[in-house]
């Protein structure tokens, strides 16, 4: 996997960049985590060149596996797509949130020269990014990272907060789970008088206990007000994979009144989840007229997220058999 | 106390009362070890784990083979499903008879075991071939999920 040959490396670009122009959404997403999975300066390189595209959807998802990668190489792209203020917030915001990933003291004067930007999303996140860089150098923070290395994470992201203290693990423990610790998790979940960044810790303790109790903990959180909060849940919920999330993603996807990117998020959980119920509502909000864009965008690689978790594909990120992108695309 | 701990070591090996097969999230199956696949007991010979998704969902190519029949098989699960594990178990038993292509078997406490047929092929030749020139022979018996074969032979330790 390390070395990939230059030829695939550009056919791989030439997919996420759409150049020939008939590569469907979804499989530019398919190239996109190909290219994450390589981790590589190139990789980052190749990434960076998307940010002029149309679709605030690729756009944002560029700028969080950017930060997912974890390379330093990314921060310049990263500033110059936070500072651009004629940008779609929600790519802004990715961009903000990747920095936070990274966690470089270099991004610490960008963040909070956006804390007081005009869109409350985008201020959220910087105020969340740099808890997060501040916490990363914390006694805790240094502890934590030198100690989860040797023991198997079931969730595998880089997380804009880390869980609530004392549920550090990511590995998830049902059994040890008290009642009163969910009740307690969802208090600091939902206490507004919280910084965001001890709420969102919660939120990451409440996933990794992952029991039904602790999915309608979170799920009580989508009546919060802040957009960034609730699409967070969304994402949550696609890692949890409960099928007790469902009746409460379907409220959000179909909220005309909620925020794009709760709606988007919500949708993209629904793929990940991919029980059938969820199929019919995907179906729809993919080519409802009424639909914001990025719902339904969203709306078609939460399908082929459907599709490949209902079949025997093996790789969701196989950009590197480009033959089956490509008769993808003339199928 | 001598005569419990042997009762014991022989209720163990007999695996009574113990389950078939037992569950195991897909992500903590190993190389060479067991497996249920398309109802088969197998043994893995290679996993890998793909690249993951927005959420971060794996999935898992398993490839094994049946440990009865020698057959490659292969599945492909989520990583966070839950997979049948089969109970494996091998004894060693003394040979003291082949009838009608079945091994007449004894424990090392003298209980007889006359159920598991001689094994095809090359193995079964050697078995029987063994008995016929009067050699003193120790049959390792593989079962799983029901099903016993024998898997290997060896010559007694002279004066056991």
């Amino acid at each position: 996997m390390r070395n990939v040959p230059q030829s695939e490396l550009n056919n791989l670009e030439a997919l996420l960049l759409n150049t020939s122009g008939n590569v469907p959404l979804h499989n530019r997403f398919r190239a996109l985590f190909t290219l994450k999975a390589l981790k590589s300066d190139q990789a980052v390189h190749i990434i960076s060149k998307g940010f002029r595209d149309p679709s605030a959807l690729l756009k944002h998802e560029l700028a969080y596996c950017l930060g997912q990668m974890k390379n330093a190489v990314a921060l310049s792209t990263l500033e110059f797509v936070l500072t651009n203020e004629q940008e779609d917030p929600m790519v802004r915001h990715e961009a903000a949130e990747a920095m936070g990933a990274i966690s470089s003291a270099s991004s610490i004067p960008i963040l909070k020269k956006y804390l007081d930007d005009s869109n409350r999303t985008v201020r959220e996140t910087c105020e969340i990014a740099l808890a997060k860089i501040e916490w990363d150098n914390s006694e805790e923070g240094q502890r934590h990272r030198s100690s989860s290395s040797d023991e198997p994470q079931s969730y595998t992201s880089v997380d804009p907060a880390p869980p609530t203290s004392g549920l550090l693990s990511g590995r998830s423990k049902p059994g040890t789970a008290a009642q009163s610790s969910v009740e307690e998790l969802r208090d600091k979940l939902l206490d507004r008088q919280l910084p965001l960044f001890e709420r969102y810790r919660a939120m990451f303790a409440l996933r990794n206990i992952g029991t039904p109790a602790a999915v309608d903990a979170l799920a009580a959180g989508f009546s919060d007000d802040s957009a960034l909060f609730k699409h967070e849940i969304a994402f949550v919920f696609g890692q949890l994979l409960s099928p007790h999330s469902v009746p409460a993603l379907l409220q959000i996807l179909q909220d005309s009144q909620e925020s794009d990117m709760v709606r988007h998020e919500a949708a993209e959980a629904l793929g990940g989840i991919a029980t059938p119920e969820v199929l019919p509502y995907l179906k729809e909000y993919m080519t409802r007229e009424d639909a914001p864009v990025v719902v339904k965008e969203s709306c078609q690689v939460a399908l082929d997220m459907y599709e490949y978790e209902n079949s025997d594909q093996f790789q969701y990120a196989n950009g590197l058999d480009a033959t089956q992108l490509t008769e993808a695309v003339s199928a | 106390m001598s005569d419990d701990e042997q009762h014991n070591q022989t209720f163990e090996q007999a695996s009574a009362g113990a389950s078939l097969t037992f569950p195991m999230q897909c992500s903590a199956l190993r190389k060479n070890g067991h497996v249920v696949i398309k109802g088969r007991p197998c043994k893995i010979v290679d996993m890998s784990t793909s690249k993951t998704g927005k959420h971060g969902h794996a999935k898992v190519h398993l490839v094994a083979i049946d440990i009865f029949t020698g057959k490659k098989l292969e599945d492909i699960c989520p990583s966070t499903h839950n997979m049948d594990v089969p109970n494996v178990s091998r004894n060693e038993y003394q040979l003291v008879n082949i009838d009608d292509g079945f091994l007449n078997l004894m424990t090392a406490d003298g209980v007889s075991k006359d159920d598991v047929k001689v094994p095809e092929g090359d193995l079964g030749g050697q078995i029987s071939s063994g008995f016929d020139d009067g050699k003193d022979l120790l049959v390792t018996i593989i079962s799983a999920m029901g099903e016993e074969q024998a898997i290997s032979f060896k010559e007694a330790p002279k004066g056991s």
